[in-house]
């Protein structure tokens, strides 16, 4: 049947039909919608809301700050030209962003705890924390400018007691306090603090309609969508790029030892084996030359209890010649299969020397790191070796400061027989003493990891051995030279 | 002073009611009459006009029919409205060639509209929150393009693209597949 009532309509009768049908009383959620103003200031009080949250798990303590700043920026966007404290909160979000966005890209790199322990980057944390007060400034004028502009009287205590809560909040943390009861206070005030403001809020409902939003050239979801893409491949790139050292790797002359055959026969007569000798470095030989006698011990440590996944450690002991009993030691590890390498690896030495009155240092830590791939070998310097001072907490110590011989070092994920050693010198001060060397390997066994750090860093931070991102495998050459058959006398 | 205060003042004829209700509604007011009433003076004018008819008909405002600010919104519009048909009138735009016909509509065509809108209102309950909202923008609140994408946060051309996408859902709805 012909339905006279939708004949085909022009585009104007069309518009008008629509103008016409809609009832005299608009609805009550397209009256509480159509605002300039709640929009702005829901996306500006949650945001604030959001950027001071710290919740530690989930990775909500980055995850929450960052949508919070996206909120702030969208909402002080939209009221920047409102007035010009408005404008100044607009700006110094701008910053602000900025700040908070580079450091979550930072935090996928492993650059970022020295970065952050940096001089410049605690001025600029400084400034931010700087600008986040003249932020609560601003936005306290920008409450009562628009109070003023409708003819209301001004108040917008809401955003004195959101500054001076913060400034309570910075001088608890400038003097360490990790008590519980000022903490949950600090909690309750400052749920307290917002709500206030989302009440201060809704009697800016009448004065907001005279609010006129600037005009914007890139959509919200635009702008929220770039953000996201910007943080991701930030991350993704930090990641790829920034999860592990640069090495130097360079292929190994085959007439390295060409000057040490002596030398190393005599080692491999001793029973260190070819695998160890060959990878010496032309003067870690040369420091062997004369040897007396070697010990030598091996170990296959699976990684998560992977046999598949075995670091082959090889401990030798190798007898100086000299008046002082003197000994070479040298810790060498051999992959025999690929673990797959996806950023660092760490290697802490417990010296024979530390902590032993029987023994002390006579020179400094040596080695390198090696692979095979296509037939050819390439070495590497460590890209850290040497000692470093760190603190560490434990649930059994407390904080306690250490220093510790650290070799730290990235290996490629292609080739193969990835390996390496540590080599030091010690002198007997007293006899009968223990010979006793740790060699604490951690290897890096996932790619992602927020926040980036290294195997060395998560050492240093954390003593167990299955933690996160991070395995540690344990290896002790451990003998007492008086128990031994006596050298032969040359 | 809130909302109910303000009511009740202007329903016991105080005249301290009025200053409220032009303290705290002369923002909304004025937001609901400036896209229909581009001349400031005019908006001036309304803006009395508007607060004469509220003085005058709080006595109507049924709470149960909808909140005070629908209601005032729905005043302040019908009298901008009222208004610009009036500029138009004086301006001799709408001046009636005697020659034509009259342009009342024959009761045939009365049902035919009432029908229309019937219809177009079910349509529009189909449509989400969002769309009301911004539809409602448009044809109700008849605001201009450039500020409806400044309150949203949108880009005029993207604020027409989804007008335009939403009429041409209505237009399927209402017609079926051909259209309206």
């Amino acid at each position: 049947m012909y339905d006279r009532k939708w004949e085909p309509m022009r585009e104007d009768d069309f518009d008008a039909l629509l103008k016409d049908s809609l009832p005299d009383l608009p609805p009550e959620d397209v009256v509480a919608d159509v605002t300039p103003w709640k929009k702005a200031m829901n996306r500006v009080l949650t945001g604030l809301g959001l950027t001071s949250i710290t919740l530690n798990f989930l990775y909500l303590d980055y995850i929450l700050p960052a949508i919070g700043m996206v909120l702030l920026l969208l909402g002080f966007r939209a009221l920047r030209r409102e007035n010009r404290w408005f404008g100044a909160c607009f700006g110094i979000t701008l910053l602000r962003a900025v700040y908070l966005f580079a450091n979550l890209i930072l935090n996928s790199t492993i650059l970022q705890e020295r970065v952050h322990a940096a001089p410049r980057m605690i001025v600029l944390t400084g400034i931010n924390l700087a600008l986040m007060f003249v932020e609560f400034f601003c936005i306290w004028g920008g409450f009562r400018a628009v109070q003023r502009k409708v003819g209301l009287p001004p108040h917008a205590g809401g955003a004195v007691a959101l500054m001076v809560w913060y400034g309570i909040l910075c001088l608890l943390a400038l003097v360490g306090y990790v008590g519980l009861i000022l903490g949950v206070v600090m909690i309750v005030v400052y749920i307290c603090i917002i709500c206030s403001l989302r009440k201060l809020s809704g009697e800016l409902d009448e004065a907001g309609y005279a609010i006129r939003p600037a005009p914007v050239r890139l959509e919200d979801g635009t702008v929220a969508l770039a953000i996201t893409i910007l943080l991701v491949g930030g991350c993704i790139c930090g990641w790829l790029f920034g999860g592990s050292y640069p090495m130097e790797w360079t292929p190994v002359d085959a007439e390295e030892h060409s000057g040490a055959a002596e030398i190393k026969s005599e080692l491999l007569e001793l029973g260190v084996p070819d695998y160890v000798v060959n990878d010496l470095a032309a003067e870690d030989l040369a420091a062997c030359d004369g040897a007396l006698r070697a010990v030598v011990e091996t170990s296959d440590e699976p990684v998560n209890n992977d046999k598949q996944k075995t670091l082959h450690i090889t401990g030798v002991a190798v007898e100086l010649p000299g008046e002082q009993e003197r000994w070479m030691i040298i810790q060498h590890f051999l992959w025999e299969e690929n673990p797959g390498f996806y950023g660092t690896e760490s290697i802490q030495l417990w010296p024979v020397y530390q902590d032993s009155d029987g023994w002390r240092a006579g020179g400094a830590v040596t080695g390198r790191v090696l692979y095979d791939k296509n037939g050819q070998t390439y070495s590497a310097p460590y890209w850290f070796l040497g000692e470093q001072t760190f603190a560490s907490d434990s649930i059994f110590w407390g904080q306690q400061t250490s220093t510790d011989v650290f070799a730290a070092f990235s290996m490629p994920n292609s080739g193969e027989n990835h390996r390496g050693y540590v080599a030091y010198p010690i002198e007997a001060t007293q006899d009968g003493y223990l010979i006793s060397g740790w060699f604490n390997y951690t290897h890096q066994r996932v790619g992602i990891q927020y926040p980036a750090v290294s195997a060395m860093e998560n050492r240093m931070r954390n003593s167990w051995n299955d933690a996160g991102a991070f395995f540690t495998m344990q290896y002790a050459l451990q003998f007492f030279p008086s128990e031994l058959e006596k050298a032969p006398v040359q | 002073m809130g909302e109910r205060e303000i009511v009740e003042l202007l329903l016991q004829r105080d005249e301290t009611g009025m200053d409220q209700l032009l303290r705290h509604y002369g923002p909304l007011m004025k937001y609901v009459i400036a896209p229909i009433l581009p001349d400031p003076r005019d908006r001036e004018d309304c803006l009395s006009e508007t607060a004469l008819r509220v003085w005058e008909r709080v006595g109507q405002f049924d709470r149960e029919r909808g909140s005070w600010g629908a209601w005032l919104t729905a005043v302040a519009r019908n009298t901008a409205l009222n208004h610009a048909r009036s500029n138009t009138r004086h301006s001799g735009m709408e001046e009636v060639d005697e020659r034509l016909p009259s342009p009342a509509p024959t009761p045939e065509e009365e049902v035919l509209r009432q029908e229309r809108q019937a219809a177009v209102r079910a349509a529009l309950e189909r449509l989400s929150g969002e769309e009301r909202s911004l539809f409602y923008r448009k044809y109700y609140y008849r605001q201009p393009t450039s500020q409806i994408a400044a309150e949203l946060g949108m880009t005029e051309r993207a604020v027409e693209g989804r007008l335009y996408r939403l009429k041409q859902q209505l237009r399927k709805w209402l017609g079926g597949e051909d259209g309206v």
